[in-house]
């Protein structure tokens, strides 16, 4: 027999008890076990990005991280972004910035923009050119991308509002 | 997929020695995992079971000792050791490298003492630490022990650490008066095509000590004496020292270079020699700063 643990965990809100093998990721866990498919894996080496998720709020990449480790902690896919089908801020901007293209990378730009909004709401271009440093796009191009994560701190931030309104944004560049 | 493995999740450090004895020697310590899960995954390890560590109080936690020595438990991450206030007061060129390393991925769960103990030869760590004569210090049933970092790193992905050893923790010295230390590196990939540290004193205006270590260029992290001495005695503020300066990028010329990914043998040395020359301005910059 191989050896079995129990993990307890929750992702996306939903409380889980899985019995899972130790060698197990947590990429697998997610797609195989949970059918949480939206979560992505490319280069399997950490480099891509494109199965990027959130531990406790930080971005992971779950090609490479045990399921183990999520062990008592909160995990969000990309599933878990929606709320009632109404798209969060990130993912409409994507949609309107047309961010995407085979969509591949997308749950992970998603989640790895999650991350560093959540973390400094109201990040310069560079700041966001620098986070998403790591997550890989073959088809669209990084402009629409960051222009996008930028478009979302604007929108969910009122001080970014703000600065909109009197043309002073620090992020000038992005348009 | 990773092959199979057996897991302990130990509380303490005594559990965690005593686990790795139960294996009779088949196994290692994991903590997040970025390397060694990559390295099993490859089929290049082939490991019957990872001890965690991650647990272990010991190894967490950054604090200034009493003695002025900075501390890092080896596992902390590369993001908690980035986004600290006393690293970023006590050494914040180790704060700057932490957040230029890799992708935020990876620095949310790579820890120092896995970068450290993997000896990936263009680690940015093990070149900074090296410079600032920094120790770590490890401990196994039989005892513990504290090596300085070129005692430790003795190869590529090779280090002075026996199987069965825990790396408890990193020490790096104070700042003596007028010291500054800086780290500069190029990367085109996700790890740096050549990096360099630089720790010197400015006393009374001229350079009256220096460290240099050179890191990615070579197969392991190196201090280069010649270009160290070059710097001794050169007036930080003044026209001497852009003959100095020139005189350690020289030393560069022939130090042990292995042709990568990144580009030729000769071409890492030359990127060395450029950094080198930013990595002194900064040096004198926090040393003057200190002042
Ligand atoms: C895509 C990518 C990009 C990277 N880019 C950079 C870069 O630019 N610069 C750079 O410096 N590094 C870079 N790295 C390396 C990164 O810093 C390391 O992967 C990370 O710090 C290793 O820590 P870990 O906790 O994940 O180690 P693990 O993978 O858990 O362990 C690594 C090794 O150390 C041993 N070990 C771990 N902790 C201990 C301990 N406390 N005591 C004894 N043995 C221990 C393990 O047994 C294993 O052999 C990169 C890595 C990746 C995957
Ligand atoms: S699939 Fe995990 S980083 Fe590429
Ligand atoms: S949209 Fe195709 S990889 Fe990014």
């Amino acid at each position: 027999m191989h050896e079995l643990v129990t993990i307890e965990l929750s992702v996306n809100g939903v409380a889980r008890s899985l019995l899972i093998e130790p060698r197990e990721t947590l990429a697998e866990v997610l797609r195989d076990r949970l059918g949480l498919t939206g979560t992505k894996v490319s280069c399997d080496a950490q480099v891509c990005g494109a199965c990027t998720v959130l531990v406790d709020g930080l971005a992971m990449s779950a090609c490479t991280y045990l399921a183990v480790d999520a062990d008592g902690r909160a995990v969000r896919t990309v599933e878990g972004l929606a709320t009632d089908g109404v798209l969060a801020p990130v993912q409409q901007a994507f949609v309107d910035k047309a961010a995407f293209q085979c969509g591949f990378c997308t749950s992970g730009m998603l989640m790895a923009a999650t991350a560093l909004l959540e973390d400094n709401p109201t990040p310069t271009r560079e700041e966001v050119v620098r986070g998403l440093e790591g997550n890989i796009c073959r088809c669209t191009g990084y402009v629409p991308i960051v222009e996008a994560v930028l478009a979302a701190s604007r929108a969910g931030d009122a001080a970014g509002a703000a600065r909109i309104e009197q043309g002073s944004e620090n992020s000038g560049g992005a348009r | 997929m990773i092959p199979r493995f057996s897991l302990v999740r130990p509380h303490t450090l005594d559990e965690a020695l005593a686990a790795f004895e139960a294996t009779g020697g088949d196994a290692a310590y994991l903590a997040g995992g970025t390397e060694l899960l990559q390295v099993m995954k490859l089929g290049f390890a082939q490991i019957g079971t990872l001890i965690d560590v991650k647990r272990v109080p010991d190894l967490k936690g950054i604090e200034r000792r009493p003695d002025g020595w900075l501390r890092l438990g080896a596992a902390v991450t590369h993001r908690e050791i980035e986004r600290s206030e006393l690293v970023r007061h006590e050494l914040p060129a180790l704060a700057g490298l932490e957040l230029h390393l890799a992708n935020a991925r990876v620095r949310n769960a790579g820890t120092i003492g896995g970068n450290l103990a993997f000896a990936e030869p263009h680690s940015d760590p093990a070149t900074f630490l090296l410079a600032c004569g920094a120790t770590v210090l490890l401990a196994s049933p039989s005892g513990r022990r504290e090596l300085p970092i070129d005692e430790f790193v003795v190869g590529p992905l090779f280090t002075a650490r026996e199987a069965d050893e825990v790396m408890i923790s990193v020490q790096v010295p104070p700042a003596a008066a007028g010291e500054g230390r800086s780290y500069d590196k190029l990367a085109f990939f996700e790890r740096p095509a050549a990096s360099v540290a630089v720790r010197l004193t400015v006393r009374d205006g001229a350079i009256t000590a220096a460290t240099v270590a050179v890191g990615s260029v070579g197969p392991v992290p190196a201090l280069v004496a010649g270009a160290a001495e070059a710097l001794l005695g050169a007036d930080a503020g003044g026209d001497g020292l852009e003959a100095a300066v020139t005189a350690a990028s020289g030393a560069l010329a022939d130090i042990e270079a292995e042709a990568d990914l990144n580009g030729s043998a000769d071409y890492k040395r030359h990127l060395a020699a450029v950094l080198l020359r930013r990595a002194v301005a900064a040096a004198i910059r926090e040393a003057q700063a200190d002042a």
